[in-house]
């Protein structure tokens, strides 16, 4: 049985460095040209220099998603990119439009080429027809069902990787273009304003008379899935070889993706240690869910999605734990961590701290100084940094989180 | 030479497409292997149409364009082959399995290449040129220039919709069904369905599930009678009118209305400028209400 990579976003140079920390082999990082993620901090090159050598120290590689569904202006500069990638040492390049898998092809022929979920790649033929245009991975769609995925492992030899963790798309990624209908907004460019979330009224068009059948309830009609976690699946992926393991969310805040690393880390290392006494423990679950911003759903792995998989009506209370502080530096002698706030907390709060490796404990604070050694009762400003008392040692990198 | 694509629901209104408004090509499929034909139509139906359209010199175009999943593999294999089997002129492919059926059956079709969303600039065309596919079907959310930039650039010919509504969404899910399950009200499939944006008054967005998942349609149906000169002239030949949701007679009218004015043009353009008005008067007065006419993408622009 191989070990699937686990694959984890990074939306910037800081949140690559929790991802590697946090136990991901592989990051994907946006570039400042061609990746969905307009909004996404992304990267310059001097910034994936150093996200480079920091994954490298740790062996975990680096890809750029360039998957955007390009027009003819996109095309310009095109070949600049991709042979920049190469000569600083990316991995590989997540690529939907044909144009840049051939451009990349050209100019650098040694970078891995990923074909992205964009492409919507549902079938083993599909799969076989990609590999022979020459990409090494195929990110399949999340349409595929998990009986499909065995049958694509048995079919063609190339690595396949799936999501398995993080919101998604309702449509079939890359045949949606309600952004640009109502918005303007070209959704295959990294402008999608995810219009299937949002409200409408769905009416029955009749020749005499047309009824809104919105009206008549209370939920208005919307298009927003739950989202994906395969928290309770993952063996049943590996046994079926898939190749890499995929957490979404380039826009997903530190905290969120240091949680979501953390547990399919242990996940996959328990699995793989001892796959025949392995069981699921109920404490990774609930980790998943402190981070959780959506309820949660397997999609189309075991079944087709119903009303059951989908949010309608008031958002959610999710989710239901706040970042609240970065552990910058512990001091054994004095028990003291000196804390970088991101979110208030005050002296009698309940926290919990963790750090990879699914460290973890529960603390109550009872002592707290600022910068100037002044004790104070509640951290309020935003950055600002503090020394907590603290039972059990923490390190750098290490988070503290508060439950709502 | 220039040519008008029609979509047909059956044989009926193929007949009419070619004898009313002269059309010189047909497009039809059914739901199993094709996405959003305006009727199902089965395969003696195409048989059918086929044969009447040889008679006449006219094409056929059917649609196999569904995103295939593992079950219907098999299946579009055989229907491939009985649709070689029938020389028809092309089929309508946007799921890159078919390449690999055509290469281990060893068959030979002309293959229209269209993945909606996914066909937008010109060095994606000429990829898919050189795996062999025979006609570019565009994106709808192109601009004027953008479709002649990538025109001037491919030896195949490209194919735009000039006429009525397109496809901005699909999703595999039961969209339409699932929402009437969770506010526990009865869902009959048959009726025709549109969603609005909830503060919008103006907006008419057909949404429709079939075996294939939910679509949704936009709001306003394209109608680019006035401006054909400048796809003519820029020799953008192949020119689809697609009116699902319409009633035959609006089909074979606004097709004939097309052929006419294509005709006309071709023959002098200044008659053209002078009927143009008259031909646009001739598909409002059919045009339903709650349809918005519209150019599309063909002259805005987009940001990301």
């Amino acid at each position: 049985m191989k070990k699937p990579e686990l694959l984890a976003p990074a939306g910037d140079l800081e949140k690559l460095k929790f991802a590697v920390h946090y136990g991901a082999d592989a990051v994907y990082i946006g570039g400042k040209q061609f990746g969905l993620r307009a909004k996404a901090g992304n990267f310059d090159y001097e910034d994936m220099k150093e996200g480079i050598a920091f994954a490298n120290r740790y062996g975990s590689k680096v890809y750029v998603a360039a998957n955007i569904i390009a027009h003819n202006e996109d095309l310009t500069g095109a070949e600049a990119f991709f042979e920049q990638l190469a000569d600083i040492g990316i991995h590989a390049v997540i690529i939907a439009d044909p144009s840049l898998i051939r451009v990349c092809q050209r100019v650098a022929p040694d970078l891995e080429i990923h074909l992205s979920t964009q492409a919507s790649v549902t079938n083993w033929r599909s799969v076989l027809f990609w590999k022979h245009q020459g990409v090494e991975r195929v990110v399949l769609a999340r349409e595929v069902t998990m009986g499909e995925i065995e049958k694509i492992k048995e079919k063609v030899d190339v690595e396949i990787e799936t999501f398995i963790h993080g919101a998604m798309c309702i449509s079939y990624s890359g045949r949606c273009v309600l952004s640009n209908h109502m918005t303007d907004r070209d959704a295959n460019r990294g402008g999608c304003a995810q219009s299937c979330r949002w409200k409408y009224d769905l009416f029955e068009d009749g020749t005499d008379e047309t009824v809104n059948v919105s009206e008549t309830s209370e939920l208005a009609y919307t298009m927003s899935s739950k989202d994906l976690s395969m928290v309770e699946h993952i063996p049943q992926l590996i046994e079926n070889g898939v190749d890499s393991l995929k957490i979404e969310g380039r826009m997903k805040s530190v905290h969120y993706l240091a949680t979501v690393v953390n547990v399919y880390r242990k996940i996959i290392d328990t699995y793989m240690e001892d796959p025949v006494n392995f069981h699921i423990d109920q404490e990774w679950i609930d980790e998943i869910w402190k981070a959780a911003q959506r309820s949660l759903t397997t999609a189309f792995y075991f079944k087709d999605p119903s009303e059951e998989d989908q949010l309608f009506g008031k958002p959610e209370q999710i989710p239901k734990y706040n970042f609240c502080g970065l552990v910058l530096d512990y001091d054994g002698q004095t028990q003291l961590a000196t804390i970088q706030q991101r979110n208030p907390f005050k002296i009698g709060d309940d926290v919990e701290f963790f750090g990879p490796d699914f460290y973890r404990f529960q603390q109550k604070i009872t002592w707290m100084i600022d910068e100037n050694e002044n004790s104070i009762d509640i951290a309020k400003q935003p950055m600002m940094k503090v020394k907590v008392k603290v039972d059990k040692p923490v390190t750098y990198f290490n988070m503290m989180r508060k439950q709502r | 030479m220039t040519e008008i694509v029609s979509y047909a629901r059956n044989v009926d209104e193929a007949t009419q497409l070619v004898e009313v408004a002269n059309v010189d090509a047909i497009i039809c499929g059914e739901e199993r292997f094709g996405l959003r034909s305006i009727g199902n139509i089965c395969f003696e139906e195409i048989l059918k149409i086929n044969h009447f359209l040889k008679r006449r010199s006219k094409k056929l175009y059917v649609l196999v364009n569904a995103i295939f999943h593992d079950e219907r593999l098999e299946e579009v294999t055989n229907y491939v082959e009985k649709l070689s089997d029938l020389s028809v002129d092309g089929i309508i492919c946007g799921d890159p399995s078919i390449f690999t059926i055509l290469q281990e059956k060893n068959i030979q079709i002309p293959i229209h290449w269209n993945p909606e969303t996914l066909a937008t600039n010109h060095e994606t065309l000429k990829f898919w040129q050189d795996i062999g596919v025979t006609r570019a079907v565009l994106s709808n959310e192109l601009s004027l220039d953008e479709i002649i930039d990538i025109n001037q650039s491919l030896a195949i010919p490209i194919e735009v919709q000039v006429h009525g509504m397109t496809c901005i969404f699909q999703s595999k899910r039961k969209l339409v069904r699932n929402y009437y399950q969770k506010i526990d009200d009865d869902w009959n499939p048959e009726k025709i369905r549109y969603v609005k944006q909830t503060k919008s008054d103006q907006t008419h967005y057909p949404i429709f599930e079939d075996r294939n998942g939910t679509h949704i349609m936009s709001t306003e149906d394209i109608c680019m009678l006035r401006y054909l000169p400048q796809l003519l002239d820029n020799r953008i030949n192949c020119l689809r009118i697609y009116n699902i949701f319409k009633t035959i007679n609006y089909n074979v009218q606004v097709s004939r209305v097309y052929k006419e004015a294509i005709k006309s043009y071709s023959d002098d353009p200044n008659q053209f400028h002078q009927l143009i008005g008259g031909w646009e008067q001739q598909i409002l007065s059919i045009q339903p209400s709650k349809r918005k006419l519209g150019t599309g993408f063909y002259f805005k622009e987009q940001i990301y």
